[in-house]
């Protein structure tokens, strides 16, 4: 009897609790689900509305396909003036060859730097820290000159030298960081062992510091398939376009034709995409890392 | 340092030895070339005169260079607030015991942070748009169809306009920071405070927030620095029009050099952009280092500072005493 009388109030309250609890666990979730909503919903809107055709978007901009059609890609896959794939295979190279020379250089430079002593060792490290200083937007003029003097601009590899360049001074000061945190015995050993330099860095060290390779080879994926400002200024032949540029004149070319543009949009960026979604919590990772400790 | 093995100096220098001329070919070049050609007038043709700091007085006197300035400076606010600010409240809830789905908040909200900034132009340029514009179509849909605009033709909103896409594109980003840093705090000294009866708020405002500062601050540098270079989004969406009034730094270089063909001008603005820029996210370091510490801690380090000072003052005088001895 004076038990139940003790239960009472404590069991009114906690529903009382957990019904406050609820609600709010209702409102939180709803905000949330509204937030990344919106980060995905125009994914969404152009998946589907790259379906219709002109006119039916043009009569309802939101509402799903009545009869969905791939007319607007297969057009674009053919249209003359803008050679999609041709865009996208030089991403592609570009891109690749940027990521694999900016992850062998910051692993050979980073592991100098954090090893060897040698008289140059602080300037050099110096030199390259100071790159993550400089705003590399001031020097979008500059580089124009002198790759348009050095005839470097316009060619297949131009971009090469600026993505790489840009990329080492945070990819080095990674590695750097990464290296440092081995232990020397391991070096050591393998020097007893009658191990020479290149033979350790390579062979040894390089497997170890896999981590922060992927990391810097995802940070560089995204930034390099990315890049605008640099392909823009120092490419003029259209048929080394890469995807943002090539999706510049698209856009022009189809002004007001937006589910032809959004199909182009699609496709572009359809590597970026299956690669994030597929790999997407080692590149969140990666790119926290990068960024906390850069 | 490793001692044990000792390369030849040959080996190293081979090694180095094409990163380090790349490296300065692609960054310290175009300095040094900005630098020289910006005391030049010069039109990118054969002919070029040395014009002294002509350039440099226009630009000081140029207003809609220093209009861009404060766009960027604009930008930086708005993202700064708008970026990880609400990247922060997402973080609270995320991390609240309510909420479901985290993985896929966190992998949903960073997604658009992937995305080109050309692409995301786009996407938004589709919203803006008049007759098939997201936006006028929610206006219509609410009932409020006469508050429809050409909305990247109004000055006034211009920048608030490019502004959002930038703002929506990085949320996901630094709420992903914000979280793995939030994650290292125990869980034990928020269930403490959550059991002593401080309310969610508090616990964010007095707890999670001075645990996190760290991190903030790391986020706070990262938007200085990605504002200051704002380009991409501007050229797609606008390209600083209607007429300057979304101009920003580095698209008004851009328009200078390139549609205006005048290097020389274009080369003393890229000098402009890299003291401005530098000492942007500089003064901002400094003044964020004095708003984080606070009277005590600033008292502290001065007397420390103070006593080293004398340290090596003595030091030194035993020194020279020491010389003068022998």
């Amino acid at each position: 009897m004076s038990k139940d009388v003790v239960m009472k109030p404590v069991e009114s309250k906690s529903t009382g609790k957990t019904i406050k609890k609820g609600i709010l666990g209702v409102i939180i979730n709803a905000i949330l689900i509204i937030f990344s909503a919106s980060c995905i919903f125009p994914l969404v809107w152009m998946l589907y509305s790259s379906l219709k055709e002109k006119r039916v978007f043009n009569a309802d901009i939101i509402g799903l396909p009545t009869n969905p059609t791939i007319e607007n890609y297969r057009k674009i896959l053919s249209n003359k003036d803008f050679n999609i794939l041709s865009t996208m295979w030089n991403s592609l190279r570009t891109t690749v060859i940027s990521v694999i020379l900016i992850v062998l250089i910051a692993f050979i430079v980073g592991y100098i730097l954090a090893r060897i002593d040698f008289a140059l060792n602080k300037p050099l490290y110096v030199m390259f820290l100071m790159g993550m200083l400089i705003p590399i937007h001031s020097l979008m003029v500059p580089i124009y000159i002198i790759f348009s003097k050095t005839n470097l601009s316009n060619h297949w590899f131009t971009l090469l030298f600026p993505y790489v360049a840009f990329a080492l001074p945070m990819s080095i000061f990674l590695v750097q960081g990464y290296v440092k945190g081995i232990p020397v015995e391991l070096e050591e050993a393998a020097a007893i062992d009658g191990s020479s330099f290149s033979k350790t860095m390579f062979g040894i060290i390089l497997p170890v510091c896999k981590p922060i390779l992927v990391t810097v080879a995802i940070i560089n994926v995204f930034s390099c398939w990315n890049e605008f400002s640099f392909a823009l200024i120092l490419l003029k032949d259209r048929l080394l376009y890469t995807v943002p540029l090539g999706l510049k004149q698209f856009t022009g070319q189809f002004n007001a034709d937006y589910p032809k543009i959004m199909a182009a949009m699609l496709l572009t960026m359809s590597p970026v995409v299956v690669f994030y979604f597929a790999f997407s919590k080692q590149i969140i990772k990666g790119m926290v890392a990068g960024a906390v400790k850069g | 340092m490793l001692k044990s093995i000792k390369p030849k100096k040959w080996v190293i220098a081979a090694y180095l030895f094409i990163p380090v001329a790349l490296y300065i070919f692609t960054v310290f070049a175009p300095l040094v070339a900005a630098l020289f050609y910006s005391f030049f007038d010069w039109k990118g043709g054969p002919t070029k005169t040395f014009s002294g700091i002509a350039n440099y007085i226009a630009l000081f006197h140029d207003a809609e260079f220093w209009a861009s300035f404060r766009h960027n400076i604009f930008l930086v606010v708005a993202c700064i607030i708008g970026q990880i600010g609400i990247a922060f409240i997402m973080v609270m809830l995320v991390n609240s015991k309510l909420a479901k789905a985290k993985g896929i908040h966190r992998t949903f909200g960073f997604f658009p942070s992937t995305i080109s900034a050309v692409c995301i132009g786009y996407i938004w340029m589709m919203i803006y748009d008049y007759n098939k514009g997201l936006l006028n179509w929610f206006l219509d849909a609410i009932g409020k169809g006469d508050a429809k605009k050409v909305w990247l033709n109004e000055p006034g909103l211009i920048m608030l306009l490019v502004a959002i896409p930038l703002i929506w594109q990085f949320i996901g980003y630094y709420m992903v920071i914000l979280l793995s840093a939030v994650s290292s705090i125990s869980t034990e000294v928020l269930e403490s405070a959550e059991i002593d009866g401080a309310t969610g708020f508090q616990r964010a405002r007095y707890i999670v927030l001075p645990l996190v500062k760290n991190t903030i601050l790391v986020c706070i540098t990262l938007c200085i620095a990605g504002n200051m270079k704002a380009f991409d989004n501007i050229y797609v969406m606008t390209k600083g029009g209607p007429g300057y009034s979304s101009m920003v730094m580095a698209m008004y270089g851009y328009k200078v050099s390139f549609e205006q063909s005048n290097l020389g001008y274009g080369s003393c603005i890229s000098v402009g952009i890299f003291v401005l820029s530098l000492a942007v996210i500089g003064g901002s370091q400094a003044l964020l280092k004095y708003l984080t510490t606070d009277k005590y801690d600033r008292d502290e380090q001065k007397r420390l500072n103070q006593i080293e000072k004398e340290r090596r003052q003595a030091v030194k005088v035993r020194k020279k005493g020491g010389a003068l001895n022998v």
